[in-house]
């Protein structure tokens, strides 16, 4: 089965230079007529090469379908499907035929019913009836389908008892439970690995009633998108490992929410039951995520019941955390902050969200400190922070699919940012469109032209020396995607002018005024929103000029540890996790995950999601915001808002957009960037450029919750043992 | 005769049974700080005293129900309970018996029997039941210094 269009299989060049009949149906700019097919007697227009499928969908009529899915390649072996179409002697199947003029469907016809009914049934013979045990049920396609289109009764008796067809499970991984027996063979799952994830591990063997799905040899199905397989098997066959017999889809309340694992902002709906978090799934987003979510995002929600804060804590005489009160605690962090004078500090960590950070600005400014830094840093020379358009993934998410041209510089969106990847190689597949990486040789689950990792390409490049120049500036869309962990180099701000340079040079010449090319990838959700606000980045702000107080928001990566500060610092961690910031810290004050309250993110498309509350704070902990708020009045320089309307009435102020919720605003001044871009004195050095996310085993624990979560630990267990496997 | 016999219940035969009561607890001052502590003053004979120093009493003359009490020991002061009586009184306080504790030979005395405690509830002693499942949240332990 090729999944992928010929030409990039083979490997073979650009076929655009060879003939425009090749071309793919999408860039067809020709218009063709329109024809017009009667759905049960409906008349509607549609494009010609639309399926019967899509054509009902078009009225509102939903055909019964299994192997059918919107976002993977037609198989139609369900035959699920079947639909009567007048004067056709047999019924067809819909999702994979295309309608033809004047065709009338009958999507309720008798035969059409008889057809189904055979369908389910052929199903049912040998799929178990372990339903009461089955984690799918509730969700199944296969039971709600059965109910909706089988038949009444069952011809099924079994006299002999020879039961049914069985099949062995089989062992994929520590994320997805597989009870082989109950598979339909779909192919979603196999569909799904080869086209979005680009991991060709799943396939069939054997015939008719001897076909299975699996790997072939005795092999993990490894990859950062394999989460997504359980929610497109229709069946139980396979269902998620952690979440093995945990509840029933009724018993869950559900809560939508936004991931805050990596930048990107996925939309997801966390399931909750006597306030616990049981497990996450995605959340339609076009925009965004489409309907897909990694597996960081999606299966470290176990690590939000692991290592948390529950109790603010002050160091007792003998230098040892102990828990206290909310008042002592307060009172005890009033007392350092007052003692400290002006002489106070904040690093806020890549969870943060918008309200706690705006609170512990205007808190620390009142106090009369301006050094309040992010983890994540970004050269502050040139036009800095100032610029909104260089630090943001201006094209957003789904400009991707435009883009003909993607050169990826010091990035490996694979495992920085899943989801991006997952529309890059989509991108890739359907359209005529070229990768290029500029950066370490990484898998990213399709081909790319590597340009090599030496920072002297990037200086060819900017200067339009490069023989990759020609492929740029011949692109009609072309993109650059930076990572933003480059910018933890000594020389970011040449790094940064280097490829503003590039990216201004291409816009010039590029007729398309609308299109931009700079994009930048942040690494975590906290970041954008922490630039708007007006944090600096990066903590040398701190290193220079250590402070008596330092607040941690979540900062536990370790940018700033106790060898940087003075003795005498008394430093405050306001987080959720006991991570680094919580060892090195003399006060802690438990805050909220980002399921436990509702927070304000900017994705790194610039785009403003707020999450809401699934469950409460265990313990003691409290939402951040109103801690800052509740030390503000402890200090006597109370915060001028007391509730959620206030807190984000102030963002507003401070930034529009950081409240327009579902909107990514556009950010602009590409050029002026440029020109004072031009003032960067900084060189490139000649360290090759570096990530950090390489394999697989690099993704999965990143953060503090990835951290402290158990699945994840497994999941880097899986990689590494599947390492020391022959296949 | 006549002159000398009090008819029950007259008025006269109450006012002995105060003055008899009034002796009992030790004059006028006795009286009200037994009516202070146990809202309840009676005659009766002493019947006998536990090792903690509570006192029991009898008076036939009382319905059923009524006639067996206990003054419960001064160190209790108004912290008494029915859990300070101890077993041996146990059952002739609740009528199962009408043999006191010290005419009864078939009682088992061992050196090893445990003094009796009284239920602790309300205490510091008291039992708590723990749950057995495992915690939804696992807190983050601080490093020892």
């Amino acid at each position: 089965m090729l999944r992928v269009p010929l030409h990039k299989a083979l490997s073979l060049p650009n076929l655009r230079q060879l003939s425009p009949a090749l071309r793919g149906i999408s860039s067809t700019p020709v218009q063709l007529e329109k024809i017009e097919v009667f759905v049960d007697d409906k008349p509607v227009l549609v494009e010609p090469g639309t399926t019967v499928l899509q054509a009902a969908a078009m009225v509102g009529v939903e055909i019964p379908r299994f192997c059918y899915h919107e976002r993977l390649a037609v198989a139609g072996n369900c035959r699920m499907c079947l639909v009567e179409v007048e004067k056709s002697p047999k019924p067809v199947a819909a999702c994979a035929m295309p309608v033809m003029k004047g065709w009338r469907i009958k999507t309720n016809s008798d035969m059409t019913k008889k057809a189904r009914e055979g369908v389910m049934e052929f199903l049912l013979v040998n799929h178990p009836l372990d339903c009461p045990i089955c984690d799918q049920g509730g969700e199944c396609d296969l039971q709600d389908q059965s109910m909706a289109f089988g038949s009444d009764r069952s011809r099924f008796t079994d006299i002999q008892f020879d039961g049914k067809r069985a099949v062995e499970d089989k062992d994929v991984g520590p994320l997805i439970k597989t009870v082989m027996t109950r598979c339909i063979h779909c192919t979603r799952c196999i569909r799904f690995a080869s086209e979005v994830a680009g991991v060709d591990d799943l396939g069939t063997t054997g015939r008719g009633s001897d076909m299975q799905i699996g790997t072939y040899v005795e092999k993990f199905f490894l990859s950062e998108l394999s989460g997504n397989v359980i929610d497109l098997c229709p069946v139980g066959a396979l269902t998620s490992k952690p979440y093995a017999f945990t509840a029933r889809p009724w018993e869950t309340r559900k809560t939508e929410s936004v991931d805050v694992m990596d930048a990107l902002g996925s939309n997801i709906v966390v399931a909750t039951r006597t306030g616990e978090v049981l497990r996450i799934l995605p959340r339609l987003n076009e925009d965004v995520n489409e309907e897909w979510l990694s597996d960081k995002s999606r299966f470290a929600c176990d690590g939000l019941k692991r290592q948390r804060l529950v109790a603010p804590m002050l160091k007792n005489e003998n230098g040892e955390l102990t828990a206290v009160e909310w008042e002592d605690a307060l009172i005890g962090v009033a007392k350092a902050l007052l003692r400290a004078g002006g002489q106070s500090a904040a690093v806020a960590g890549g969870l943060a969200d918008a309200e706690a950070l705006i609170a512990l600005k205007d808190l620390l400014n009142k106090l009369g400190s301006e050094a309040l830094c992010t983890e994540h840093t970004f050269p502050q020379d040139g036009s800095g922070t100032d610029l909104r358009s260089s630090y943001l993934l201006n094209n957003k998410i789904a400009g991707v699919e435009d883009a003909d041209l993607i050169l990826l510089i010091g990035t490996n969106p694979r495992y920085e940012a899943p989801l991006l990847n997952a529309r890059i190689r989509k991108t890739w597949i359907h359209k005529e469109c070229d990768v290029a990486l500029l950066g370490p040789k990484v898998d990213l689950s399709y081909d790319y032209e590597h340009l090599g990792d030496d920072t002297t390409t990037l200086k060819k490049l900017a200067s339009g020396q490069h023989p990759f120049n020609k492929k740029l500036s011949s692109a009609k869309k072309p993109m650059i995607i930076l990572g933003g962990q480059q910018f933890g180099r000594q020389d970011a701000a040449a790094i940064l002018a280097a490829v503003q340079q590039l990216s201004q040079s291409l816009s010039s010449s590029n007729s398309d005024k609308e299109w931009k090319i700079l994009n930048v990838l942040q690494q975590v959700a906290s970041q954008v929103a922490a630039l708007d606000i007006g944090y600096k980045p990066g903590v040398s702000a701190i290193r220079e000029d250590p402070p008596k107080v330092l607040f941690l928001l979540g900062a536990d990566e370790g940018t700033i540890t106790r060898a940087d500060l003075p003795k005498d610092c008394f430093v405050v961690y306001l987080g959720h996790h006991g991570d680094q910031g919580a060892s090195m810290a003399d006060a802690i004050l438990p805050g909220a995950t980002y399921t436990e309250k509702q927070g304000t993110y900017v994705s790194t498309e610039g785009r403003t999601q707020q999450t809401l509350a699934a469950v409460t704070p265990p313990g003691m902990a409290r939402v951040d915001w109103k801690i800052i708020r509740a030390l503000s009045e402890v200090l006597g320089e109370s915060l001028p808002y007391d509730d959620l309307n206030g807190v984000r009435q102030r963002l507003t102020e401070v930034a529009p957009h950081l409240t327009r919720y579902g909107s990514a605003e556009n950010a602009n001044y590409f050029a002026q960037a440029v020109e004072l871009s031009k003032t960067v004195k900084a060189q490139l050095a000649s360290t090759p450029l570096d990530v950090k996310l390489k394999e697989l085993q690099d993704f999965f624990m990143t953060d503090a919750i990835s951290r402290a979560s158990p699945t994840m630990a497994k999941c880097v267990q899986a990689v590494l043992k599947q390492k020391t496997s022959k296949y | 005769m006549a002159g000398n016999v009090v008819r029950p219940g007259s008025l006269a035969d109450k006012f002995q049974r105060l003055k008899r009561i009034v002796d009992q607890s030790g004059g006028w001052k006795g009286f009200l700080l037994r009516a202070a502590r146990i809202d309840e003053v009676k005659e009766g004979k002493l019947v006998g005293v536990d090792k903690f120093g509570n006192k029991y009493y009898e008076n036939p003359m009382y319905f059923l129900g009524r006639n067996r009490w206990v003054e419960y020991s001064e160190r209790y002061g108004y912290d008494y309970d029915g859990s300070q009586i101890p077993a041996e009184w146990y059952g002739w306080m609740h009528y199962k018996t009408d043999r006191l504790p010290s005419e009864d030979p078939t009682r088992p005395k061992y050196k090893w029997i445990k003094d009796h405690e009284e239920n602790p509830s309300g205490t510091e002693k008291a039992y708590v039941p723990y749950s057995t499942t495992r915690p939804k949240i696992e807190a983050w332990k601080p490093p020892k210094a």
